[in-house]
């Protein structure tokens, strides 16, 4: 049966790293890809693929008159009988006629990448070009939506990405859903379990050979080296490097007190679920 | 209410206020008419997209919550609003994919781009929606270049632009760059922070086409522009046909195909990658006309 497997997760917390471990994994060469080249399926918000699935222009109609359109968007796919696997940063949300966005129907399931929110934002500032406390008032903003394009023309279509709790929430408690969480700083600790579990649940051959190869060759070094060398197009404006340390717990010398604070007291509770805090209620 | 637009005569039961008026006449290229297209798309079609069908010379589209459209035979086009639509909503899907249909029925190769007079021929600038073509071509309007089309250029045999009809849409903050009151224009559909801009009628011939231009985007930070040569220039210029996807299964696709082969036999292409943001309109302007100006 065909159908999507969504590669979730909020903005800055592996998704890419994902991306280039899967495209490794299936193209199976014998030397890494070019991360200019991660295509596994592209993102659930590409304005092209809407445009050309819908055969009209998104640009002309408002952000709540494209999100009714997105999940006929994905059942569409169905028809081919292939299972694609596409990155999304959007939050797990309906449509005004309470359908999920992503579709029921197209969707297989989804592997939400989660990181500790305290390193998010260090990262997402960077990303987003803006300081770390104003990063973090996005985080809590129940508004925050990627490419809203007021004026111009993004090309990928508004997402709403909620606060980073909602986020994490919307997809991991989605009633129905098919979920398998992964947290960042266990696909960098015990790297070649946490991928092997999560090529299994993607349906994709699981070979110990195969895996450990496509893991050297999206090694952070790797990636890093490779856009050291040529540049990487998903680098964002302004930002000077998009594989920047690829490392867990930065927050601990990069973050004050008062973030830190802050993180948690937004976040806290999404954080002691997933072990970001501990008993007493401080950060790990 | 009798218009002219790509060369046609076109009789219209909406009307089109975007479009040049034409005297009447008893045999129209071209009608638009307001009636019951079926919904559930075109029975013995084929369907292309959940709101999108095909058949021989038929063409059948929905765009949910403003009408259905059905295109026939590159003559006639059936309208079909949903209730309690506003007419500029309709009208922007019916001068866009339902226009986009009708010129490729009537064997057009149709490019997804702008369509700028250069003297007595003219330069397309290609390229996906959000590379910027709106904004270049605003920019060549304000250097007092005179725009032929703005986001449909049909291609005919000999290779000549087709001019469109006086008008780009202006994002509202292109505008503001150009300083243009947007109070004093149309918005495109009621809520949207985009703008019809009239522009004074263009030339009413097809002009030869003799330059190309794909426009794209990333994250360097100069602009660049390099020529793409030999049997590299069919792919790129096939990636910007208008709506590929509306050929699927016609019979129109293997004519397309050897027009555009033709084309990107006859002209200068290059590709013109800007740095995301902070690029200078100006600059890339004057880029593109020097290049112009070294391959005449």
């Amino acid at each position: 049966m065909g159908g999507i497997y969504w590669l979730a997760s909020y903005p800055k917390s592996g998704n890419t790293w994902f991306r280039a471990y899967l495209k490794n994994l299936i193209n199976d060469g014998d030397r890494p890809v070019d991360i200019n080249d991660l295509n596994t399926g592209g993102i659930a918000s590409s304005r092209c693929w809407l445009d050309e699935v819908l055969g009209f222009d998104t640009a002309e109609l408002a952000p709540e008159e494209i999100e009714q359109l997105r999940p006929d968007v994905y059942r569409w796919f169905l028809r081919d009988e292939v299972i694609s696997y596409y990155k999304i940063h959007d939050a797990y949300t309906l449509t005004a006629r309470g359908e999920p966005i992503v579709s029921r129907e197209a969707t297989l399931g989804a592997l939400y990448i989660l990181r500790n929110p305290l390193d998010v934002a260090l990262s997402a500032a960077n990303h987003w070009h803006l300081d770390v406390d104003e990063t973090i008032e996005r985080m809590g903003d129940v508004r925050t939506t990627l490419a809203r394009g007021r004026s111009g023309l993004p090309d990928q279509v508004s997402q709403k990405i909620l606060t980073w709790s909602q986020h994490v929430s919307s997809w991991v408690d989605a009633p129905g859903l098919n979920v398998k969480v992964i947290r960042y700083e266990d696909m960098l600790s015990s790297s070649l379990s946490i991928f092997t579990e999560a090529t299994r649940f993607l349906q994709l051959p699981d070979a110990f050979g195969q895996i450990e190869k496509a893991l050297r060759f999206s090694d952070f070094r790797e990636l890093s080296r490779q856009e050291l060398e040529k540049g990487f197009k998903e680098r964002p404006l302004g930002a000077r490097q998009f594989f920047r340390q690829g490392r867990s717990g930065g927050w601990r010398g990069g973050l004050t007190p008062q973030q830190i604070a802050r993180v948690i007291a937004d976040h806290g509770e999404v954080m002691r679920r997933f072990g970001y805090l501990d008993l007493s209620g401080n950060p790990v | 209410m009798f218009y002219t637009a790509y060369g046609l005569t076109i009789q219209s039961q909406l009307d089109l206020p975007e479009l040049e008026r034409s005297f009447p006449t008893v045999a129209p290229d071209v009608t638009v008419r307001l009636g019951t297209v079926g919904a559930g798309g075109l029975p013995g079609g084929r369907q292309l997209g959940p709101y999108l069908w095909v058949g021989q010379n038929t063409f059948w589209l929905q765009v949910p919550g403003v009408a259905r459209f059905l295109v026939q035979s590159g003559t006639s086009i059936w309208c079909d609003p949903e209730v309690g639509v506003d007419e500029d909503s309709v009208r922007v899907f019916l001068l866009g994919s339902s226009f986009g249909a009708l010129l490729l029925q009537r064997g057009h190769l149709v490019l997804h781009g702008n369509a700028i007079r250069i003297g007595d021929a003219c330069m397309l600038c290609v390229g996906p929606s959000g590379a910027g073509k709106s904004t270049l071509a605003a920019g060549f309007l304000q250097r007092g270049y005179e725009i032929l089309a703005d986001d449909i250029v049909p291609v005919d045999a000999q290779c000549r632009a087709l001019p469109g009809f006086p008008r780009i849409k202006l994002w509202r903050d292109m505008a503001d760059q150009l300083n243009i009151d947007t109070g004093d224009l149309r918005r495109i559909r009621p809520n949207t922070e985009k703008f019809n801009y009239p522009l004074p009628p263009a030339s009413p011939h097809p002009l030869p086409i003799r330059w190309v231009y794909i426009l794209g985007s990333d994250q360097n930070d100069t602009l660049r522009l390099e020529p793409i040569q030999g049997m590299h220039r069919f792919q790129p210029l096939h990636g910007n046909i208008y709506r590929v996807r509306f050929l699927h299964g016609t019979a129109l696709k293997a004519e397309h195909l050897q027009l555009c082969g033709q084309l990107a036999g006859k002209i200068r292409l290059a590709r013109v990658t800007r740095p995301r943001t902070g690029f200078s309109l100006v600059q890339m302007i004057n880029r593109i006309l020097a290049d112009i100006a070294e391959h005449p």
